[in-house]
């Protein structure tokens, strides 16, 4: 098994006739996933990659039955494709454009909580279910299926991190980019539970980084709910300082929250191993795998 | 984008957030005329236009009871330096006397709960900072629903809550509303007074202002991108990458590595792994995602100019990044300009192999390809005698 997505998801390419969306949408044929189908307003009637273009999510829905959309168009339309996606009544939105203006996604963030809709990023490389289906725009070749659910900030720790995994024989349930924005739709404690709820995810990583408290969010809850071994790295350590949001900013971290320090301080107290390295998270999963334990 | 003050104090008076009469001077010459034109009252308040905490005590902010005085002023201040920034605008405004009380009020953008925030403190003037350590207990907070909105009873709980008043309710709701407006139209992550005072008169005055724009959202605020054409910035090499959408961010001045990747989670992993093999990054570039040969070709460019640079690492793992693209235009930038600096590449992902064929048939630079992280940070600690 997997979480979120696998065989059976039915997807859609919002932005499907741009450069990387028809490109990308090639490589996630040729990687297997079901793309249905696609959307780009007043190219309706074409085909990308022998797929249909619609002119609106909610023609495409009706035609395809999809099930879940990537979006990817430019960060400026961002917030219309993905109002559009949900009031099309799709339950499974990510979304992969960086400098989406954070006040979009904030408005995006509360639309999807209140009608009950997955969304995933921005600023994302999207999910991956390895062997079975990708959504996004990640290389395919370096995942590999196995048992290590994977949920990053950033997409190139995570690539990094995986191909590592994967040359060391550690396969990935589903790997997660909840994307490195500083509204993510989705965070790391909110996969928890399907991970948790996941018979093929016996170990769950998590590559975070500096800067808000999504990290401590998921240490509370590994604490109490969590029965996996669960990895963790910490980027950003010699990151420049100042570079914060001026003195309200500093209000809500005036305890610590936010650095690295305080996040592996709250990691290590709920019993997640901290790594300092993507070498070293290796090193981690081999001594578990030795043991048996993935 | 943090505004300078006067450029805060135009968007209060947009929005009738209510401010102190002013002028700005930008030069020597039409002193005397902005401040005769602006029909200031005396004594009137000097203020040096420049980003620092503690304006006051570096001695940004001065007192006037006269016009001499204010002239004597503004030339002992325009186009000086305030620890280390040049003053290029003074905005001076009417002295605000016999003030009540000093407030405490912004709305910021919070991450926790992803709604605007309220801050709100009887205790202002200070550093709220200081107040958040020394009394949290004087901090009033009330989070904003985005589809709601500000509404009446904020205001009462605000100035129950602080042991206030409640007749300043119905200033402080349109004060908020107001402030609210500006910080939504203008996609702020905060928007903060301090101090607000309640003056003679009894009326809420914003003696201050600091606005926090998001830089994703400047494509949508033209006259913003007007204000911020017009600043020095910190680091011409900021600047100018930035024209090519790229984030060159400075690390170290004693650093001779600079780093490229195609993600700021690389980069970060790339200072730490540097950092703990006792070596010092100067400067990275995120090229973000999806960039081309030809914009690469200027992201070397640029980071191949930082002073002191003696080592170029190219990480790149790419997904929507192209390794083609980013060898094509390593390539460019390296072959035009002669380098003589140590190259390291690695490179992984989408069209690894036509990128690695590019980088290898690159002539006359010491370059060198390998397959790994780890393998990047040895390839540069094999070479620190050089660095």
């Amino acid at each position: 098994m997997s979480i979120l997505i696998d065989e059976s998801t039915r997807l859609i390419v919002q932005g499907i006739t741009g450069r990387e969306g028809s490109y990308h949408t090639e490589q996630m044929i040729k990687y297997g996933t079901k793309v249905v189908g696609g959307v780009t307003p007043g190219k309706g009637g074409q085909e990308v990659c022998g797929v249909p273009v619609f002119n609106s999510v909610k023609e495409a829905m009706a035609a395809t039955g999809a099930d879940a959309t990537v979006i990817f168009v430019p960060a400026k339309f961002m917030k219309d494709s993905v109002m559009e996606a949900i009031d099309a009544g799709m339950k499974m939105v990510f979304t992969i454009a960086e400098h989406v203006p954070v006040h979009d996604m904030m408005y995006c963030y509360h639309l999807a909580k209140a009608r009950g809709v997955k969304l995933f990023g921005p600023n994302s490389f999207g999910v991956i279910s390895p062997g079975k289906t990708k959504a996004g725009f990640m290389a395919g070749y370096f995942f590999s299926q196995g048992s290590v659910g994977v949920m990053s900030r950033s997409a190139t720790n995570c690539y990094e991190t995986v191909k590592m995994m994967t040359d060391n024989g550690i396969g990935q349930s589903t790997c997660v980019g909840v994307g490195g924005d500083m509204i993510p739709g989705t965070t790391f404690v909110e996969l928890l539970p399907d991970f948790e709820a996941d018979p093929d995810t016996k170990a769950v990583v998590i590559i975070g980084e500096i800067g808000g408290s999504e990290e401590e969010l998921a240490a509370a809850y590994i604490k109490e709910h969590f029965s996996k071994p669960v990895v963790a790295l910490i980027a950003g350590k010699n990151a420049p300082k100042g570079r914060s949001m001026g003195h309200a900013g500093a209000i809500v971290s005036a305890d610590g929250t936010g650095s690295a320090e305080h996040k592996e301080r709250a990691l290590r107290d709920a019993g997640v191993y901290c790594a300092d390295s993507t070498q070293h998270i290796i090193d981690i999963l081999l001594d578990l795998k030795a043991e048996g334990k993935i | 984008m943090k505004l300078l003050e006067y450029k805060a104090k135009e968007l209060f008076d947009k929005y009738g957030v209510p401010t102190m009469n002013g002028c700005v001077i930008d030069s020597s010459e039409n002193m005397e005329g902005e401040i005769e034109k602006a029909g200031l009252t005396y004594p009137v308040v000097v203020k040096a236009q420049v980003q620092i905490g503690g304006r006051g005590k570096a001695g940004g902010i001065r007192f006037a009871d006269t016009p001499q005085e204010a002239k004597k002023h503004c030339e002992d201040l325009l186009f000086t330096e305030l620890r280390g920034y040049k003053v290029n605008q003074l905005l001076i405004v009417e002295k605000s006397e016999n003030n009540k009380t000093e407030l405490y009020l912004s709305i910021m953008l919070d991450r926790l709960t992803k709604c605007p925030i309220i801050i709100f403190s009887a205790n202002g003037g200070m550093e709220i900072e200081q107040t958040a350590k020394e009394d949290p207990d004087k901090i009033i907070k009330i989070v904003v629903d985005p589809f709601v909105g500000i509404k009446d009873y904020m205001a009462t709980y605000l100035l129950s809550k602080s042991g206030m008043d409640l007749s300043y309710k119905k200033q402080l709701t349109a004060m908020l509303t107001k402030l609210y407006a500006a910080f939504m139209d203008y996609s702020c992550m905060l928007v903060e007074i301090n101090p607000l005072v309640i003056n003679a008169e009894d009326q809420l005055v914003a003696l201050d202002g600091k606005i926090d724009i998001d830089d994703s959202a400047m494509f949508r605020l033209p006259d913003i991108q007007e204000f911020a054409a017009k600043l020095q910035p910190d680091n011409p090499l900021i600047k100018e990458a930035a024209e090519y959408n790229f984030l060159y961010i400075p690390v170290d001045e004693e650093g001779t590595i600079t780093v490229v990747s195609n993600g700021s989670g690389m980069l970060m992993s790339c200072i730490d792994l540097i950092s703990k093999e006792g070596m010092k990054v100067s400067a990275v570039l995120d090229l973000g995602g999806g960039a081309t040969s030809d914009r690469i070709k200027e992201a070397i460019r640029i980071l191949l100019s930082t002073p002191g640079a003696k080592a170029l690492l190219i990480n790149i793992f790419g997904g929507i990044t192209r390794c083609d693209e980013v060898a094509g235009g390593v390539k460019m930038a390296l072959e035009e300009a002669h380098q003589d600096k140590i190259v390291v590449v690695r490179m992984e992902g989408t069209n690894k192999e036509i990128g690695l064929a590019t980088i290898d048939s690159i002539k006359d630079v010491d370059i060198v390809s390998v397959p790994g992280l780890r393998e990047c940070v040895k390839a540069l600690a094999d070479r620190r005698d050089r660095l």
